[in-house]
């Protein structure tokens, strides 16, 4: 898979996927504490970030650009709500400890365990989801698989090297007693920004 | 025999231990469920183990070629592999990496393999630290402890416990609040993983196809170990390396399931090749690509793959679901077990990883009841596996000499040995303290508190033939009855009432005279040889009589008769002889309500006595039977109730009952709880050793319960 993460565009599988698989993902994402908001167009997917960020209070935010964020104007929304807002590597990594929250683009979804699929393979992609305590992506509405099989459809076609995942729901453990307790090392909390409206130029 | 007495000493330890018992016991309660939940939407599951079990058969079967293939794709995309052939190597290598790349820090994401090697005491010892990211293994660091559970390592320890141990490393008071503990670790450790030199992970599987390693986790931090040092070393061995990326599929479908009933954990990550880290130059940050080093670790596994029986080891993907269901396991937790690896699988692995010396501590430990192979991903045969293991000790080292005095020249010598039996039924106590008894069948050993152990009876079933034996007049079939010593000895009612339920089918029913032990306490504790001399006596008495089936009412016998086929394959005379006598053998439920169908009996009616029934291990996972005494019980007029884990092991298990008696124990006062419950004035069962087991709870911890052989209940319905 090449850096910019578009080789698994080439092998998603119009046929068996789509957005009528949406409900079951969503289901399945809430079910481990992934919060879902499925939007019609760029506007309101401005509006539910923004929602977000005034939620938490944040201040910073270490951003990767993605197609359906540039089309939403994310970036630009955050710095005008007076958000510090950081989207170079190198400050990406010098302030996704201390940013509040981290934004990024991801592939897919995939309806039976609710995961997303990102290409990690910029190392400004992992810092962002992984180091700041919320962590919300951007994600096209259609893009759903049925089933962990059919990602594989996917990814064995795409995956050459690099570093790729599932991301499903926030970081978790039960070390202690068995207790479900949501957000250990990763973020306590993982939203995911759906939208149906195909950014102009006619790719997600 | 020091080690005997170290495992005895930590049984008891454990078994005292309030906060291990109540935790494993809530964890063997909510898994099964969670495990079914988990699985609801993926699909057929045995279809999804036998793709696994297909798999990695496929793989070990070449992995030699698949490890080459491995190792040159992660080259080709810049990582460095290294082959270790044990933890020495491993570990030589390793610091010898370290001190040439100034690694001074090293933050660790869970490895098994690290664990199984003692890596980080090393490390230590060559200045440098080692710190583990996983909260479970981190604790378990901190209490200076090992993981007891290969999933969740800190399994056995209480949030009261975790707290003191927070509370000295922090150097602050720690509250035993869970949320609390979470976020100072995950305080604590962020500083680790800033500043760490080197980030070492382990691997849920290795893909040929592209070089790449698998890691399936849920707390993040084996992508900040992965993703924040400048250095990435991964340790896997050669049983997680599969051919294709899209066989990571097959293992991600069951993996999070069956390990922790989650559809998928929060983070599946894949990596091929170094990616790019940040490094800070100057004050300044700046991209440069990292450095991977792959460590493909052998240690034992290798040999395993060409063995023809424990290649099996390969199916195994750590998910330790088969922890999860076993009743000792889920008793005493897993340090009792002596080494990393804990459980059935886990004697298994250490016999190959660290030795047989390791095995034989703690391969007493599995009782067969193979409720494993019953929710194993990989289809493990682990039972199996584990008298197999048994077997080759024997070989190599031989039976402890009082055992094998025992095994060769009693109870191969049928004479003798039902001699001595009735001797005790005359005189059971003086009897009971002598040498041998330790090691006669079960209904000779100790008494135990909480069951009674039933007498040897006065006249056994051998005596009685004469009276219960009709003449019958063209019967339907001969039938050769194979008692087992215990309906014969012990349990001589039950084998009337087989005499009585098959007469009532016009069948005739003989009781060839020289039939013995059935061999399987001897076969468990691996003596292959004696176990041929009784299969060739019992073979002769059999055949004798030219039956045309021949039954038997405990599983364990029928299973034993079944796999004289096996055991003289190799012999030329009687291997054909055992064979033909294979094909008649039939279990007597199966047999009976085959029967029963053909006559239109085995019809629910109603008005008798609620029965509840229990399934013995080999009844059902063995043999596969577990309707027909059902319908049998129902066909009588019986009111079934089903009792919770009607399949779960009784705790007998043969001489593991009796040796023991302290985990047996508790696992009989689950089922006696279970059988209380339904409210039942009979328990039913259908196997002898369940019988000694059943009878003797029952008799002690609820005395208004009868135990009933299924063959009594039908018995009792037919009017003589």
């Amino acid at each position: 898979m090449n850096t910019k993460g578009e080789a698994w565009k080439r092998h998603f599988p119009t046929a068996t996927s789509g957005a009528h698989l949406f409900p079951e993902f969503e289901m399945r994402a809430k079910a481990v504490s992934g919060e879902v908001f499925r939007v019609p167009d760029a506007a309101e997917a401005r509006e539910t970030l923004l929602r977000l960020v005034d939620g938490v209070g944040a201040k910073k935010a270490v951003v990767v650009e993605s197609p359906l964020q540039e089309a939403a104007g994310i970036t630009e929304a955050l710095r005008s709500r007076g958000i510090t807002v950081y989207t170079e590597p190198a400050d990406i990594a010098a302030h996704a400890e201390t940013a509040d929250i981290g934004i990024s683009g991801v592939e897919f979804g995939v309806a039976e365990t609710g995961s997303v699929f990102q290409d990690g393979g910029a190392i400004a992609t992992r810092l962002v989801t992984i180091l700041p305590p919320l962590h919300v992506v951007f994600l096209p509405s259609a893009n759903i698989v049925p089933g962990i099989t059919e990602a594989f459809d996917i990814i064995s076609q795409s995956f050459d090297r690099g570093y790729v995942g599932f991301i499903t729901g926030p970081s978790r453990t039960a070390d202690i007693e068995r207790v479900l307790t949501i957000g250990v090392h990763g973020p306590n909390r993982f939203a995911i920004i759906a939208v149906d409206e195909t950014p102009k130029g006619g790719e997600a | 025999m020091e080690a005997e007495k170290n495992l005895r000493k930590e049984i008891s330890e454990k078994l005292k231990d309030e906060t291990l018992r109540d935790a494993l016991g809530r964890f063997s309660e909510a898994y099964p469920i969670a495990r079914a939940k988990a699985y609801e939407n993926a699909g057929d599951i045995e279809a999804l183990r036998d793709a696994l079990r297909r798999m990695k058969i496929d793989t070990v079967a070449r992995i030699g070629e698949v490890a080459d293939r491995f190792e040159a794709e992660a080259t080709k995309r810049g990582a460095k592999v290294f082959r270790a052939k044990d933890g020495d190597d491993l570990k030589a290598y390793l610091v010898d990496l370290c001190r040439k790349k100034g690694v001074k820090k090293i933050v660790k994401s869970k490895s098994m393999a690290a664990e199984e090697i003692h890596l980080n005491p090393y490390l230590e010892a060559a200045g440098i630290t080692a710190t583990e990211t996983d909260l479970g293994e981190w604790i378990v660091a901190l209490a200076g402890q090992r993981p007891s559970h290969m999933v969740m390592p800190a399994i056995h320890l209480s949030r009261f416990q975790v707290a003191e141990y927070f509370s000295k490393e922090l150097k602050e008071d720690i509250p035993p609040d869970i949320a609390f503990m979470v976020q100072a670790a995950r305080k604590e450790l962020r500083e680790k993983f800033l500043q760490a030199d080197m980030g070492i992970s382990g691997a849920n599987f290795g893909i040929a196809e592209n070089g790449a390693i698998g890691l399936v986790t849920n707390e993040g931090n084996a992508r900040m170990v992965t993703t924040l040092p400048r250095i990435h070393v991964v340790i896997i061995g050669y049983e997680k390396l599969i051919p294709t990326i899209k066989d990571a599929a097959t293992i991600l479908k069951v993996l999070p399931r069956s390990a922790t009933a989650q559809l998928m954990t929060s983070y599946m990550t894949m990596i091929a090749g170094p990616t790019p880290a940040m490094v800070k130059k100057d004050g300044k940050w700046v991209e440069e690509e990292k450095e991977m080093y792959i460590i493909l670790l052998d240690n034992g596994r290798l040999k395993a793959a060409r063995d023809d029986k424990f290649k099996e080891i390969y199916q195994c993907v750590r998910c330790a679901s088969c922890l999860n269901v076993c009743p000792v396991y889920t008793l005493i937790g897993g340090h009792v077990y002596g080494h990393i690896y804990a459980g059935g699988i886990g004697a298994i692995l250490t016999a190959f990883l660290h030795g047989m010396g390791e095995f034989e501590k703690f391969h007493e430990l599995c009782i067969g009841c193979r409720r494993c192979t019953t929710v194993c991903p990989g289809k493990i045969d682990i039972p199996g596996l584990i008298e197999e293991l048994r077997i080759r000790n024997v070989k190599e080292k031989g039976l402890p000499f009082v055992v094998r005095q025992l095994f060769e020249n009693v109870i191969s010598n049928r004479k003798l040995f039902h001699s001595l039996l009735r001797l005790a039924s005359v005189g059971q106590k003086p009897f009971q303290s002598g040498k041998l008894i330790r090691h006669l069948p079960l209904f000779l050993a100790g008494i135990a508190k909480d069951r009674s152990l039933p007498a040897i009876a006065a006249l056994p079933l051998r005596d009685r033939i004469g009276k219960i034996a009709k003449k019958i007049d063209s019967p339907d079939r001969r039938v050769a009855f194979f008692s087992g010593c215990t309906i014969d000895f012990v349990f001589p009612e039950t084998g009337e009432s087989v005499f009585k339920v098959l007469q009532d089918l016009n069948m005739e029913v003989l009781f060839p005279e020289g039939q013995g032990c059935c061999g399987k306490p001897v076969i468990a504790m691996g003596d292959v040889e004696t176990t041929k001399k009784i299969a060739i006596d019992n073979i002769k008495a059999l055949e004798e009589m030219n039956p045309d089936v021949i039954i038997a009412a405990c599983p364990t016998c029928t299973e034993s008769l079944r796999h004289y086929t096996e055991l003289l394959k190799d012999d030329p005379e009687w291997g054909p002889q055992a064979e033909a006598m294979a094909k008649k053998v039939r279990e007597f439920c199966s047999f009976v309500a085959e029967e029963y169908t053909k006559r239109g009996w085995l019809t629910k009616s109603a008005g008798g006595p609620k029965v509840t029934y229990h399934d013995s291990c080999h009844m059902k996972r063995v043999l596969g039977i577990d309707k027909e005494p059902r319908r049998l019980l129902e066909a009588t007029g019986c009111e079934l109730v089903e009792m919770k884990d009607a399949d779960k092991c009784c705790g007998m298990s043969g001489l593991f009952g009796v040796k023991y008696a302290e985990l047996s124990m508790p696992i009989l006062e689950q089922k006696i709880n279970n059988i209380r419950d339904t409210g039942a004035e009979i328990a039913a069962c259908a196997c002898s050793g369940c019988m000694v087991q059943l009878q003797g709870g029952l008799d002690k911890q609820l005395p208004g319960v009868k135990m009933k052989h299924v063959a009594d209940i039908l018995a009792e319905q037919i009017k003589s």
